[in-house]
């Protein structure tokens, strides 16, 4: 199967709505929302988490739940 | 007058406050919570300056943001300054805008504006300040420029000139006229701001309003809110957040000038390599080891020794000349010499060895490399039930458990963070150093890396496998996520980590002088002190019999003499002090002469599994006390002692007897 992320690769966010409700909120603190265009920074091995970044702010995130996040190329 | 000092994490908020204040005037607690409350006097002694955790954001999700909300809704301060990182504008004026929207006098600190600058990005400092309606000082955390410009500012800044106003539309409005009405009268803190905090999900806010006004009314009041909101199609908490980033969006146009540079940060570099695929674990694992070698071996051991031979020399001989000179009986003079020298002077040995290990470790966390482990390690951690970020108190951890404990806090949700502060006390902290040291260097001296490595290993594993256990048998259930900011890297200034060193380290000396000296007094009189009177042989001492009674249970694990109990008891008030108790009951001069003795009362096998029992036997009366506050439960804490208890009895049982099976001796 086709990885949802590419490293390297920049993703419009189309929708939050299934991500988990603490994720959510901590994400709209970092002033990530849908249509927010986050860069794919690196992704950790063993499924382990991604590395995304937004306006200089880099974030770690459990691949599950960046896996909730709906995403549409920019 | 109190000034608050608000603003993002990572940004440079305690550099600033130094910077501003010298020092602390005193560090207490929020109340009900453990977490440091550090409040300082302004160098021009204009106000008290209170340092309060980095946040997000006012609407909390962790136990240490909760402090800032309720400190908010407290009301007892009359200024805020917000330190502002200028090269993440978008997400901290979004904070920013929350504290104005609150009324009181705000004035920004820029900090970073290099940074911004090194990412290509431009800041009119002065349109800025305009738009927000409030001053701005430019100002450099690290290198203490223009602090004092701020703290003037600050002194000066009597009330906001322009009110900045977000276009929340008409809904909200219309309800924050109807929430005038409800909280009027009632408290000075602005309608406004308690109207946005509650629309957006603010359960400090909320429960505030609860009191105040009543349940009831706050909940018809938003139930109404978010019914009128959806009719437009949107939940409330979206249309705040929507409108609050439209206007700093809007402000960041105006304000910031992007010259397009494509160089790669430094941090990005550093991350390619320690974050990398194959690379991450091992360089942790590297870092950890530089750690301790460092700590115990290159450096600490050596400065250790040299302390040591300075306290058993010289210092022992000045006393003792001393005291012959001013003809003191020989009662005082065997209390100071083999009480209260042997037992805190054993202790302070060790003081070299955890200043360095402390030193370490302020490096890695004001570094930013801690959420880099934090994410390394998240995937292993998921699997035994824990959460990426409960390394981080981890590693606190193997400097003081109590910080560690405090350190969980960060962990959003309850369940992991119970779980962390329930596995924490398994961290071999610094204070169990001093009597692996003792014991290796009597039994183990040519296999002493190996030998202490096996040990910290065996806490890992511990905390492993306990993780697994206790979360799904007792701590089942409830989500667990993992989201985390990977800050810059950022070199930190000498000043500071000195200054966090010491602030870790001066607890070590402060309980060397209070609990380790009365504990020697009393230790001592114990053993002076029997059935018989006076001055007894030490095996029919008062502490012989306490000790005799604890023996038998622990001869299975291979150390049932008295000696071992009463030491194992004194423990609990502080492990180093097992140390102290040895180095009195066994009267010898310096740890050297007691390892000697020690090799002729315990096998190698009974020292192992002695080692091991103090790694994992009971969080110390601190750690105990610290986990009750953090807790706030009787029975998690005794389920605390309980079951560390129970395990440290097991794993010492196994490896005596499975040892002594396999014929070591």
């Amino acid at each position: 199967m086709k990885e949802k992320f590419q490293v390297g690769q920049k993703i419009r966010i189309a929708s939050l709505a299934e991500v988990n409700e603490l994720v959510r909120r901590r994400l709209l603190d970092f002033g990530i929302t849908e249509g927010s265009i986050v860069l794919v920074e690196n992704k950790l091995p063993f499924s382990g988490p991604y590395i995304l970044e937004f306006k200089g702010t880099k974030i770690g995130l459990r691949r599950i739940e960046a896996l909730q996040i709906e995403v549409e190329m920019p | 007058m109190e000034v608050a000092l608000l603003g993002n994490p990572n940004t440079g908020k305690t550099s600033l406050f130094n910077h501003l204040t010298g020092s602390y005037e005193y560090v207490g607690n929020w109340s009900g919570v453990t977490i440091e409350k550090k409040v300082g006097l302004f160098k021009n002694k204009m106000a008290h300056l209170v340092d309060l955790p980095g946040v997000y954001s006012l609407n909390p999700l962790s136990a240490d943001e909760a402090v800032v909300t309720e400190y908010l809704l407290a009301g007892g301060f009359g200024k805020i300054i917000n330190i502002v990182d200028a090269s993440q504008l978008l997400r901290n004026l979004l904070l920013t805008i929350q504290l104005i929207e609150y009324g009181k006098p705000l004035i920004i600190g820029l900090n970073m504006m290099d940074v911004a600058k090194s990412y290509g990005k431009k800041i009119k400092v002065e349109q800025l300040a305009n738009l927000l309606g409030c001053p701005i000082v430019a100002i450099s955390a690290r290198t203490g420029q223009g602090c004092s410009s701020l703290a003037e500012t600050t002194a000066n800044y009597a009330k906001n000139e322009k009110e900045l106003k977000v276009n929340y539309g008409e809904l909200v409005e219309k309800y924050i006229g109807e929430m005038s009405e409800l909280v009027k009268a009632k408290t000075n803190i602005p309608a406004r701001w308690l109207t946005l905090q509650c629309m957006a999900g603010n359960s400090a806010v909320i429960s505030f309003l609860n009191m105040l006004v009543g349940k009831k009314e706050i909940d018809q009041f938003l139930q109404d809110a978010e019914m009128e909101a959806k009719k437009s199609g949107k939940k409330l908490e979206d249309l705040l957040f929507e409108a609050r980033s439209n206007l700093v969006k809007d402000i960041l146009a105006r304000v910031e000038v992007i010259e397009e540079t494509n160089k790669e940060t430094f941090t990005n570099k550093v991350d390619c390599i320690v974050t990398n695929k194959y690379l991450g674990l091992p360089i942790f694992i590297l870092l950890m080891y530089f750690m301790f070698m460092l700590t115990f071996d290159w450096l600490g051991s050596r400065l250790s020794d040299v302390l040591d031979g300075f306290i058993a020399g010289i210092f022992t001989d000045m006393v003792s000349g001393i005291l012959a000179a001013l003809h003191v009986s020989a009662f005082i003079k065997t209390l100071a010499i083999d009480g209260i020298i042997a037992g805190v002077g054993g202790v302070l040995v060790f003081v070299p060895q955890i200043f360095i290990l402390f030193l370490c470790l302020s490096f890695l966390e004001d570094s930013g490399y801690m959420a880099r482990v934090a994410l390394v390690v998240d995937k292993m951690m998921e699997k035994s039930g824990l959460n990426g970020k409960a390394v981080i108190p981890m590693i606190i951890g193997f400097g003081c458990n109590v910080p560690g404990v405090m350190a969980a806090r960060m962990i959003e949700t309850k369940r992991e963070r119970m779980l962390t502060i329930l596995l924490l006390p398994f961290m071999s902290c610094s204070a169990r150093f001093p009597v692996y040291a003792l014991f290796i260097g009597a039994f183990f001296a040519k296999h002493a890396a190996l030998i202490i490595l096996s040990i910290y290993l065996l806490s890992i594993v511990i905390v492993l496998i306990m993780a697994k256990v206790l979360s799904s048998t007792i701590l089942k259930g409830e989500q667990s996520l993992f989201i985390i900011e990977l800050p810059p890297y950022r070199m930190p200034s000498f000043a500071i980590l000195f200054k966090s060193t010491w602030d870790k380290g001066k607890g070590f000396l402060k309980k060397a002088g209070t609990f380790i000296f009365a504990g020697s007094v009393a230790i001592w009189l114990l053993t002076y002190l029997g059935p018989a009177g006076f001055d007894v042989k030490m095996d029919h001492s008062y502490l012989a019999l306490i000790g005799k009674f604890i023996a038998p249970l622990l001869h299975p694990l291979g150390f049932g003499t008295w000696q071992a109990g009463a030491s194992l008891l004194t423990g609990f008030l502080a492990k180093e002090a097992v140390v102290s108790t040895m180095n009195i009951i066994y009267a010898v001069p310096n740890v050297h002469s007691l390892q000697h003795l020690m090799s002729e009362v315990y096998t190698p096998l009974a020292s192992y599994s002695f080692m091991v029992f103090i790694l994992l036997y009971i969080p110390c009366l601190a750690t105990l006390a610290t986990i009750y506050k953090e807790t706030a439960s009787k029975k998690w804490s005794a389920f605390a002692v309980v079951y560390s208890l129970t395990i440290a009895y097991g794993i010492a049982f196994i490896i005596y007897q499975a040892g002594r099976l396999i014929g070591l001796s």
